[in-house]
């Protein structure tokens, strides 16, 4: 397209803005009503790696709405396996400090074919994640423990859907690559419109993810809809445990044992030596 | 780990603190954060500034994570009365907290009534099974109450869980120790071995534990580990020059003739022999005869 597009002031007005403040409003609706279905036991944390993953703006929904459901067993497990992969961690690292014999059994005891701490059966999946959604009662259970996050969600995305679907609603004052068009005009098929240009369902979903420094200015730091920190746990969520496990128990049988304490004998001889004179 | 730093900055604060120089709050906030033990004082300026009702109020929410600190600070000394006004206003102010129903159970604890405080933790372990302070508290108790072999019980069933955990495997390993269950002992100090590598006393540790297991074997090993300590230490540490000059004496005991070349380590044992001959003439030159004495009776066997 040569000419520029000339966008009505009117969609500014009845557009743009509104959406903007209706997601400001909906967001901090979504506060304090998950504060108050917050239960009172807050678990710890789940700091698990991030790994990079894309997901679809449906898959997003899906899983968030899982994420609260992070009950004590789930954590159970996973502190269990951290544990188990610091402790394989150290023994990995400083192997070189025990006798070979207490360095074999220990190899052993976390790695072997049967019931080695860090195998992890073929077929059968230990993932607590996947026997979550495979249960449809948990599944159940898991949505309307979720109501709060999944109802506005789709109420919102619906009614933008409904309203707002195929105006370009914004432009951006710098050229984009075509890469950019899923993200920046979504619901409108053109391909001759400039990137630059931003549909009102993609202006949704910026604000759905980019509101985040403002709740945080409103709502003060710890605020819990905090939807990116949501997409890091979720993507520690999608992760497999067992893949990390699987990952060390490698490294685990491939390292050599070489005792480091021979070498001492004679670094302790000079050490006394050079105290002596 | 409190690093050195940490440490001058504490003592520095302390000093300043005793000597009423004020930042009695900071030098508190420094003692939760390093964690280190210093409960008469937590118990002393902590209790000034809650009985002060103007500083107490310039705290803002601090002011009870203050009286959490200053309640196990006043169990620490016996001062049960104060822990329980402590937990009785954190009690008011958070009806309903885990947390505080935490610290009711440790004042239970620390009263000595055992089977309540025991009922107390199990139903808070009911709500939050993971909860490490309280399994620690749990082993503390059987602990307590003399019943051995069910903090090893205890211990062990909250190893297979925190099994990073180094400061319980050293637990494990002491408990064990203290029942002459020595090749157990060994497994544990190897575990804390793993867990922090550069700690001599460990390795002095582990080390005593395979020389009181015997064995030509073990005493080998337990010669290399009181060498390592000497290295790690820089050569200060006595009972690890004198575990080389017992080692030494029990290998060649038990290797008596077989005619292995042992050169090099009966080096290290002179070397430590002149070692300890000159730190014993440095400090207590009384005792030197003593030492020359006991060295004497391990050459000859």
């Amino acid at each position: 397209m040569a000419e520029d597009l000339v966008l009505d002031t009117a969609i500014r007005d009845w557009v743009l803005i509104p959406l903007s403040v209706v997601m400001v409003l909906i967001g901090i609706l979504r506060y304090f009503v998950s504060k108050l279905m917050r239960s009172s036991s807050q678990v710890p944390d789940l700091k698990i790696v991030k790994e990079g993953q894309v997901f679809t703006p449906l898959q997003y929904l899906i899983i968030i709405s899982s994420l609260s459901y992070i009950n004590l067993t789930l954590d159970c497990f996973l502190i269990l396996d951290r544990q188990v992969i610091v402790r394989a961690r150290n023994l990995r690292s400083a192997a070189n400090f025990i006798p070979p014999k207490s360095f074999r059994a220990r190899r052993v005891y976390f790695s072997n074919e049967e019931n080695g701490l860090l195998h992890v059966p073929k077929g059968q999946a230990p993932n607590p994640q996947a026997q979550m959604f495979s249960d449809p009662n948990m599944a159940m259970d898991m949505m309307k423990k979720n109501l709060s996050m999944i109802i506005p969600q789709t109420l919102t995305f619906a009614w933008v859907n409904f309203f707002f679907s195929g105006f370009v609603a914004a432009k951006i004052p710098f050229p984009l690559t075509q890469r950019f068009r899923s993200m920046l005009q979504n619901g409108i098929d053109l391909s001759t419109v400039d990137v630059s240009y931003v549909s009102s369902r993609s202006w949704y979903f910026l604000n759905l993810f980019g509101l985040r420094g403002l709740f945080s200015l409103i709502l003060g730091e710890e605020n819990a809809t905090d939807d990116t920190q949501r997409m890091m746990q979720m993507s520690g969520f999608g992760f497999d445990p067992t893949k990390n496990l699987g990952a060390e128990k490698d490294s685990l049988d491939i390292i050599q044992h070489d005792w480091a304490l021979p070498k001492f004998e004679q670094r302790a001889e000079k050490v006394l030596r050079n105290l002596i004179r | 780990m409190v690093t050195k730093t940490e440490d001058t900055q504490l003592n520095r604060l302390e000093n300043q603190v005793d000597n009423g120089g004020g930042g009695a709050w900071e030098y508190l906030c420094l003692i939760k954060k390093l964690k280190v033990r210093r409960p008469e004082k937590v118990l002393k300026y902590g209790l000034s500034i809650l009985n002060d009702s103007k500083k107490r109020s310039s705290l803002g929410p601090e002011e009870w994570t203050l009286y959490e600190q200053v309640s196990i600070a006043a169990m620490d000394c016996q001062c049960l009365n104060v822990a329980k006004d402590c937990i009785k206003v954190l009690q008011k102010k958070f009806p309903e907290s885990k947390r505080v129903a935490r610290l009711e159970a440790i004042l239970l604890e620390a009263k000595g009534s055992w089977t309540e405080a025991e009922k107390a933790y199990t139903s808070l372990l009911e709500d939050n099974p993971i909860d490490q302070l309280i399994h620690k508290r749990r082993i503390a108790i059987a602990k307590a109450q003399g019943d051995i072999s069910g903090a090893i019980e205890l211990l062990n069933k909250y190893l297979e869980i925190f099994m990073a955990d180094h400061d319980a495997w050293r637990e494990l390993a002491n408990i064990y120790v203290s029942l002459q269950m020595y090749k157990q002992a060994a497994f544990c100090y190897e575990e804390v071995i793993l867990a922090q590598p550069t700690v001599p006393l460990y390795h002095l540790a582990y080390a005593d534990v395979l020389y009181t297991l015997g064995g030509l074997e073990n005493l080998q090993t337990a010669k290399k580990y009181f060498a390592s300590t000497i290295d790690l230490t820089g050569g200060k540490n006595t009972r690890a020059l004198f575990g080389i000059c017992l080692c030494t004496s029990a290998i060649a005991q038990l290797s008596k003739g077989r005619n292995k070349d042992e050169k090099e380590s009966s080096e290290l044992h002179s070397l430590a022999v002149t070692a300890l001959e000159k730190d014993y003439e440095k400090t207590a030159p009384g005792k030197l005869p003593l030492l020359t004495a006991a060295l004497k009776s391990l050459k000859i066997s």
